[in-house]
């Protein structure tokens, strides 16, 4: 919690006979992020070089990619598979050999053969389409070609003309172009040719075809319908291959996969002719097990140690370790950047705040249950882990909706039998909405002002925590003085306030003495805090002084968490006014045709309305939640840019050990 | 007499004054948002786009692009903010 999985730095070093069992062995334990070997001749790393795959790996690496070759070409998806039974390793083995080259022959055959009739297809079209011109012209196809003393022209041209040699011409006038054809001597080509391209000619191919245009036409157009149902039943054969193979197929993927992984693995090790030396991480609690384990396979045939970790230098790989309501909000911080090994890991808060914003937000029982309801149906379509970790996401929001909805009272804009029980954002719009108090602005405003106050403070507190950890010497003092400062600064400009101004749900500090000029003393203190912060920043940085307004910015970019929730509000209700208010009521008092039109225009309107607000209350709710974590909360604290914590070896799905 | 017509008078000019300065408010609340709005959009237009060549080139950017679009969002908060203190 709040910090990330604590790490373990382990030596593996053994002589090369012992690769391929210490490889299968990490390999099981799938703990082992490995460090790549770089050749770069570091200390201690002289005459090593990289190591070379294991022996098998070409024959691997060709039969995964004659697996993914069929996988393409028949679309399946490991993701998309429900992994029902595993199969053990040897069976897989040896239906590999005896099935994969049957099966690859059958699908390459049905692929080929589809792409072959995909051409013919083609072909088919494009004679039709240089066939088309030609059937306004009531003459065989046979009549414009096979002479030998004799030349056609053919062609689109702009308009009609003279032909002054002996000639046969037909023209044809189109809307928006015009079709010539002419035979003439092949003598007087150049000339006819002149005339021609002073009208605008352009030539058209003219097919090598016999019989009438229309009916060649008619034969094409059928024998592309005859291709196509043959293209179908081929795609009917690939979804039956499909449909009988696809759990093998996915297994062989996943075993292949993990047998190129490890023929591979040495590629990162570092290697002598005769030893392998292997660097990398492992979860601090599971080191024992992962050395106890390796010593085993080879019969204590090889050195493992646990080496010293050196914070500064080491690139720590960084494991997320949060309890389990906290890990969908993992994801959200991946897109931003998963945290340094040193720092503080804000994924708990994350997950606690968000769900709470997006409720402030869209607090709203309807709109909740709705997307409540979408998060269950998405479920079931959804299956990569993503997904399934953002559909976390927003059931937590949407749950947090619910809770705050009940709270503001509110049902699809319409106020629940009981009054808001924490502050009313009922605005005053239309009929349906008779009397009411209305929102209650000032307090939601002054609300959303404490929590970005509280919000920021934490982050600040937080920073001092990191810099307080992570940087050494005088700089560290300064940062954190700096970190303080701003606090100071804020605080301090809260105090000055309150000394002047009375303000509702703040504490009042008005009544303090005066001290001089007018000002009370809490106006002084918060002026001393003021210049002490400035001071303290200052010193650690001076154009950070310039930063100082993002003070106010920030505080009053909590706002958005009543200003965004309000406009999903008023247009809830206005949705509300414009069906029910307009349409529906009047057209229930008069039940004639025209009133049944009105009652179902008005629930098109309540339907698409609020089909339109759920999106953008998701949109509003999750972005402005985020955002405010993103910008506000994490710039105060949060670095990230750590690396992610890859271990060697896979979550087995399809196969086993 | 008189006396009577002259506060009637001043009652009705009294009510479309308010009428007429309540006007005056809604129309100041939507000159807050919709100009603040535009300065949002105006703002958001360059770093948008630069954001999703950015993430174009390097899918890792999103977290980041993100948080820099977002950033001038702030100023419509404002004007929504003074828009509602107006109205209310």
């Amino acid at each position: 919690m709040l910090k990330p999985r604590q790490m373990s730095r382990l030596l593996i070093a053994g002589s090369r006979e012992q690769m391929a069992p210490v490889i299968a062995d990490l390999y099981r334990h799938n703990l082992f992020h490995i460090e790549d070997y770089v050749d770069t001749g570091a200390e201690g790393y002289e005459g090593f070089k990289i190591g070379s795959p294991l022996p098998g790996a070409s024959e691997k690496s060709a039969d995964l990619i004659k697996i993914r070759a069929i996988t393409n070409a028949i679309s399946v998806q490991a993701d998309d598979v429900e992994a029902k039974k595993t199969s053990p390793r040897l069976e897989l083995k040896a239906r590999i050999e005896r099935e994969l080259p049957l099966l690859e022959r059958e699908v390459e055959d049905l692929t080929v053969r589809r792409s072959k009739l995909d051409t013919r297809v083609k072909e088919c079209e494009q004679k039709i389409l240089e066939i088309s011109p030609f059937t306004n012209v009531p003459a065989d196809m046979d009549l414009y070609h096979g002479y030998k003393r004799f030349m056609t022209f053919a062609g689109y041209i702009a308009r009609e003309v003279t032909i002054p040699v002996p000639h046969e011409m037909y023209f044809s006038k189109g809307k928006e172009k015009n079709f010539i054809v002419a035979v003439v001597q092949t003598e007087h080509r150049s000339e006819v040719e002149r005339i021609l391209q002073e009208a605008g000619f352009q030539s058209v191919p003219v097919p090598e075809e016999s019989g009438v245009p229309q009916e060649r036409i008619e034969y094409y157009t059928d024998l592309i319908s005859t291709l196509k149902g043959e293209i179908v039943e081929i795609n009917k054969n690939l979804d039956a291959v499909r449909m009988k193979h696809t759990e093998f197929l996915v297994a062989c993927e996943e075993f292949l996969k993990a047998e190129v992984d490890q023929t591979e693995a040495p590629l990162r090790f570092a290697t002598t002719r005769q030893t392998f030396v292997a660097e990398g991480w492992v979860p601090g609690d599971m080191a024992d097990a992962v050395m106890d384990s390796l010593v085993k396979v080879t019969g204590g045939k090889i050195y493992v140690t646990v080496l010293p970790t050196d914070l500064e230098h080491d690139e720590v790989p960084v494991e997320y370790n949060n309890p389990d309501f906290a890990k969908p909000a993992q994801m959200l911080m991946d897109v931003y950047s998963r945290p340094k090994y040193t720092e503080i890991d804000p994924t708990l808060m994350l997950a606690i705040v968000f769900p709470l914003f997006f409720g402030l937000i869209l607090g709203d029982v309807g709109y909740g249950l709705i997307l409540l309801v979408m998060c269950f149906g998405l479920r079931r379509m959804i299956k990569g882990e993503d997904g399934v970790m953002f559909l976390k996401v927003l059931r937590n929001a949407s749950i947090s909706s619910i809770i705050f909805g009940l709270l503001f009272s509110e049902f699809l804009g319409f106020e629940l039998p009981w009054h808001p029980l924490i502050f009313s954002r009922h605005l005053l719009i239309g009929a349906t909405e008779g009397g009411g108090e209305g929102p209650a602005i000032p307090a939601l405003m002054i609300m959303s002002i404490w929590i970005g106050i509280l919000h920021i403070t934490l982050g600040r507190v937080l920073g001092m925590y990191n810099h307080a950890k992570q940087d050494h010497g005088d700089h560290r003092i300064k940062v954190v003085m700096a970190n303080f400062g701003w606090l100071a600064v804020m605080w301090g400009l809260l105090v000055a306030i309150w000394s002047n101004v009375a303000m509702p749900y703040m504490p009042n500090l008005t009544g303090l003495p005066v001290v001089a000029a007018g000002f009370n003393l809490g106006t002084f203190i918060g002026a001393a805090l003021i210049l002490i912060g400035v001071a303290c920043i200052a010193r650690d940085s001076i154009l950070e002084v310039i930063e100082l307004p993002t003070i106010i910015s920030h505080v009053l970019s909590y706002a958005r968490l009543v200003a965004v929730g309000l406009s999903s509000v008023a247009i809830a209700m206005v949705v509300n006014y414009l069906s029910i208010g307009m349409f529906i009521s009047p057209g229930l008092k008069s039940l004639s045709i025209v009133g049944i039109i009105m009652i179902l225009v008005g629930i098109m309107i309540f339907l698409f309305g609020h089909a339109l607000n759920v999106a953008l209350g998701i949109l509003g709710g999750g972005l402005h939640s985020i955002r405010l974590h993103y910008v506000e909360f994490f710039t105060k604290f949060y670095k990230g840019g750590g690396i992610k914590y890859v271990p060697f070896g896979m979550k087995r799905r399809f196969t086993e050990e | 007499m008189a006396d009577v017509a002259t506060v009637a008078v001043a009652a009705t000019d009294l009510a479309s004054i308010q009428a007429s300065q309540m006007g005056m408010k809604a129309i100041g609340a939507g000159l807050a948002v919709g100009l603040t709005g535009v300065g949002t959009g105006v703002a958001e237009m360059g770093i948008g786009a630069a954001a999703v060549g950015a993430i174009a080139e390097n899918k890792d950017f999103f977290g980041l692009g993100l948080l820099f679009t977002v950033i001038p969002e702030t100023i419509v908060i404002f004007g929504l903010v003074v828009g509602l203190l107006l109205l209310f």
